[in-house]
């Protein structure tokens, strides 16, 4: 238990830094010395000095957005397996109650971009609704396809124990396809490229970004802190699924763990770099990839059981 | 029983002594107020009480002595019984401030008095034992209903809404007939009984049941009238309808599979995909409204088809011999039943103070409402989360029953089960994240951002009995939402009445299910409470600015650039565009010195678009053709009823 709630805090910590991997990424392929990996602890210390200033249209909802999406977010690592340990908490069902408490903060982040009357938050949350209601379908098929390996629905069953290294044996080639299908799900509920581009420049064209261009001060330090988390989450999911083992040795295993998430969160980055955006009316085709993937794992997996 | 009795009496007079007193203006509200909301504040405590015995309650009389009217409240009812009364008292009190027009007096009185006979009649239904007994009080329930559709009958809309439901509740209730005929052609009796049926019969029986009560309960394709009589109908009695009314639907449904218990595995899959098809194209319809309480009647399509997505899963479950399955998917419909009758009531109650205080339910006229609407928008805001089914509020307890009992079906190998299952929860996703962005979309169209017309700049909530019964609902739906274990116990009372053959349904995995919920919930609360001393201490002693939105350098913003309903739909419309058609009309802005353009865009049932053309013409054409019997004169009337009478005489 004790070592559960340490690694949680390992997670909250670490969240901030983990993103920093992915600008040194992006630095390093645009022959850029690039900015510190410890960049957004500062940007953090610094958004928490600053006071705020809030607009006339807005009301108690655009500041509650920012305490909903950084509760759900840390609500949701506590559920989560991290470095394979057990979770600080679980239970049967708990997967549904997660993706929906991250449903509860998106609800809350468009209701802070809509507050604001801003037709561009207004554009931007519209895209917000709308993208992970494809992820939302596609995170439910690939729960199909582990309760049908698992017969459980918690975290802890998925990625714990002797998990996901059981799933890899039982069904190796769909496990490979769900890695893809969680990737292209992280691309989108984070607001990376290509679906989303943090680094654009026009307001038109963003989703996430735009939703909180009026947040400023210790709120917007709560969103940013949120955003990491949340990337935190999928990441050490895909994490898990590309190193499934788990060593006797704490630090070791931590450490692989580690490793792991420096990859998921490089591969992040190369994508940034050697992709552009795609249209926005492009998305949804990309983003319903990762629910055919799914299903076809689903499927073939119903043979291989047999 | 005589509790209950006593409290249809006392409902009966709250809407009998209105008519008598409205030259009183007030006094007719409060006799009419009292009388309901006692009545069924009596109501509720009966059935609270008949939920925590065994054993159903009986009585019966006999009328003309040629039939009896037999009641019984079993556990079933009960549920039903305490979901009927909660709503309706609450609506009764919120219509004191609601119905505020003195000079419609005489009209106010005849609304309390379909009122309490429509309460009353809903409580008959599900009580009712015998098909004369259940007909009979249909047929009122319909009627009454009717009647306050049509309270506001000179607009033409109101009167063709009016009409529209008054034919789909009576071809409805022919189904019901026809259901009830097949049992009685064999069973001899007018009882709830199907001793004899062959499976065949069976089916017939279910499916002619399931149009019949389906069209009331607003289940797709049979839902038509659904969103045109809830905006009709004063707001009250659109929380009644479509909180609770259409609920006996659903209450038929089940009430007609615990007659029947039918084995027939197609039976479940067909309740399931019926209930897909309403769940999914009811959000995507009520995306596309821009009419506030059309828009929340398309979302009572939505959440009828979650409910019969729970009854599928429990019937696929009980042909399956999964008894966790089966129990989780009755239990979780039946929960939903009650939190929709919460939630949905508690919106359209929102929606009637919206348009009581602004006078238009257009979404795109309004904006800003939370500013001056605290409770009003704090409560629809709840609402809106509930219906959303996101925790910590009452709808994702439902759902969240529901989808573990449809999880249950996916190991089984069993050809339809493991489909059935996977497209259960593969709709329930989609419908949760589409009913997320229809309520993001009327919470931040309607209550946030700025007013987009003057309808909607200077409003107050004035009127307490409004905003107290919207109250008291948005904390049930927390506190169901956050300790959903008592309500859970009631629940497994009501499901065991549905006669599914498991000896006892043991409480301990509902029980730690609930737990797991409420333990989930105050974990988050407690962190939020964290976060929010935190944010508390690096707030201290700082400078707070107020000012204008940024608008990315544009200095001059005007309410009218706020983003619409309208567009904020858009791209999610264009995907279902197949099953939602869209039409726009916009003249193209063109030429040096352009005109004035507008934009108007409406999007298409396609039921009501395929009814008109492949039902309603050919009906109308035939009757067209038909109109040489109708002669008018009544001696060629009185011939026919003998000639009838002749002819019928040779078939008995």
């Amino acid at each position: 238990m004790l070592e559960s709630i340490l690694l949680w805090s390992f997670a909250l910590l670490t969240a901030p830094l983990f993103a920093g991997v992915i600008f040194k990424v992006k630095a390093f392929f645009g022959g850029r010395k690039g900015s510190p990996v410890l960049i957004n602890y500062y940007t953090l210390v610094k958004l928490c000095k600053k006071g705020s200033v809030y607009s006339t249209s807005s009301t108690f909802i655009f500041r509650l957005g920012p305490m909903v999406s950084l509760g759900a977010a840390a609500t949701s690592l506590l559920f989560l397996p991290i470095a394979g340990h057990a979770p600080v908490l679980s239970f049967d069902g708990d997967v549904i109650f997660i993706l929906y408490l991250l449903g509860l903060a998106r609800f809350f982040t468009i209701a802070a971009a809509m507050d604001t009357a801003s037709p561009f938050e207004g554009m931007g949350a519209a895209r917000e609704a709308y993208f992970p209601i494809i992820c939302e379908a596609s995170m439910f098929m690939i729960l199909i396809l582990f309760y049908r390996l698992t017969g459980d629905l918690s975290f802890a069953a998925f990625f714990s124990g002797g998990q996901p290294f059981g799933l890899w044996q039982t069904a190796g080639s769909p496990i490979l396809f769900v890695v893809i299908a969680f990737f292209i799900i992280l691309l989108t509920e984070n607001a990376r490229v290509p679906v989303d581009d943090p680094a654009t420049h026009l307001e038109l064209t963003m989703i996430h970004e735009v939703m909180v261009l009026d947040h400023s001060g210790p709120d917007f330090a709560f969103i940013e802190m949120g955003a990491f988390l949340k990337m935190f989450f999928y990441a050490s999911i895909v994490a898990r699924l590309v190193f499934p083992f788990e060593l006797s040795n704490p630090a070791l295993n931590l450490g692989l763990f580690s490793l792991g998430l420096l990859i998921v969160y490089g591969s992040v980055g190369v994508t940034e770099s050697v992709m552009a955006r795609y249209r926005m009316d492009r998305v949804p085709k990309f983003v319903l990839t990762s629910f055919a993937l799914a299903f076809f794992a689903t499927v073939i997996t119903l043979e291989f059981l047999k | 029983m005589n509790l209950f009795f006593l409290s249809m009496l006392i409902i009966a007079a709250g809407g009998l002594l209105p008519l008598f007193s409205f030259r009183q203006f007030s006094l007719m509200k409060i006799l009419g107020v009292l009388g309901i909301s006692i009545g069924c504040g009596l109501g509720m405590l009966d059935a609270l009480s008949k939920l925590s015995h065994d054993g159903p309650a009986i009585a019966s009389f006999e009328y003309l002595n040629s039939f009896s009217l037999a009641f019984r409240i079993d556990g079933l009812s009960a549920f039903f019984l305490l979901a009927i009364f909660a709503v309706c008292l609450l609506a009764a009190i919120y219509s004191f401030h609601y119905m505020n027009h003195p000079e419609k007096a005489l009209r106010t009185a005849a609304s309390y008095f379909f009122f309490s006979l429509l309460a009353a009649s809903m409580a008959l239904v599900v009580v009712a034992d015998n098909m004369i007994t259940f007909l009979l009080s249909w047929e009122i329930m319909s009627l009454s209903s009717f009647f306050l559709v049509v309270y506001d009958y000179q607009t033409p809309e109101n009167r063709k809404a009016g009409y529209l439901y008054f034919i789909f509740s009576h071809v409805g209730t022919m189904f019901i007939f026809a259901a009830f005929g097949v049992l009685y052609s064999h069973t001899g009796s007018f009882g709830f009984e199907s001793a004899g049926l062959s499976d065949a019969a069976k089916m017939a029986a279910f499916i002619l049941a399931f149009i019949g009560f389906g069209s009331k309960a607003g289940v797709f394709p049979f839902h038509i009238w659904l969103p045109h009589a809830h905006p009709a109908a004063p707001s009250h009695i659109s929380a009644v309808m479509s909180g609770v009314m259409i609920k006996t639907g659903i209450y038929g449904i089940l009430r007609m599979y615990s007659i029947l218990n039918p084995h027939t595995p197609v039976l479940g899959t067909m309740v399931l995909v019926f209930g897909m098809v309403s769940g999914v194209l009811g959000v995507v319809y009520a995306l596309g409204q821009h009419d506030l309480k059309r828009l929340l009647a398309y979302h009572s399509v939505e959440n009828i088809g979650i409910i019969l997505i729970g009854i599928g899963i429990g019937m696929i479950g009980v042909e399956a011999n999964n008894p966790v399955m089966a129990v989780l998917g009755f239990s979780g419909a039946l929960l939903h039943v009650l939190n929709h009758s919460l939630f949905k009531s508690l919106l359209f109650m929102g929606a009637g103070v919206v348009l009581k205080k602004t006078g238009t339910r257009s979404i795109d006229a309004l904006g800003g409402l939370l500013k001056h609407m605290k409770v009003t928008g704090v409560t629809f805001l709840v609402g809106s989360l509930a219906i959303a089914g996101l925790p910590p509020f009452n709808g994702f307890v439902s759902e969240f029953f529901i989808y573990v009992g449809s999880f249950k079906g996916i190991p089984v190998d069993e050809s339809p089960v493991f489909v059935v299952s996977l497209l259960a929860i593969i709709s329930l996703a989609v419908i949760g994240g589409l009913a997320l962005a229809c309520f993001t979309k009327v919470v931040g169209v309607v209550f946030q951002g700025e007013p987009r017309s003057p309808a909607a700049q200077s409003v107050d909530e004035k009127g307490p009995t409004m905003l107290l019964p919207m109250i008291i609902l948005a904390g049930a739906c927390a506190v169901i939402g956050i300790y959903p274990t008592a309500f859970m116990f009631m629940v497994l009372k009501a499901v065991p009445a549905l006669g599914l053959d498991y000896a006892n349904i043991p409480m301990e995995p509902v029980a730690r299910m609930s737990a797991n919920i409420t333990l989930g919930a105050t974990l988050f609360l407690a962190l939020l409470l964290v976060i929010l001393a935190v944010r508390r201490i690096l707030y201290q002693g700082k400078a707070i600015g107020r000012a204008g939105t940024w608008g990315c350098g544009f200095t001059q913003p005007t309410v009218r650039m706020q983003y619409t309903g309208s567009s904020y739909a858009a791209s999610i419309l264009e995907f279902f565009k197949p099953a939602a058609p869209l039409e726009e009309d916009h003249p193209p802005v063109s030429g040096l010195f352009p005109r004035a353009t507008h934009y108007h865009s409406h999007i298409h049932d396609i039921i009501e678009r395929h009814l008109n053309r492949m039902v309603v013409n050919p009906v109308l054409w035939l009757f067209d053709k038909l109109r040489w019997i109708q002669h008018g004169d009544i001696h060629l009337y009185i011939a026919y009823i003998l000639l009838a009478i002749v002819v019928l005489l040779f078939f008995v």
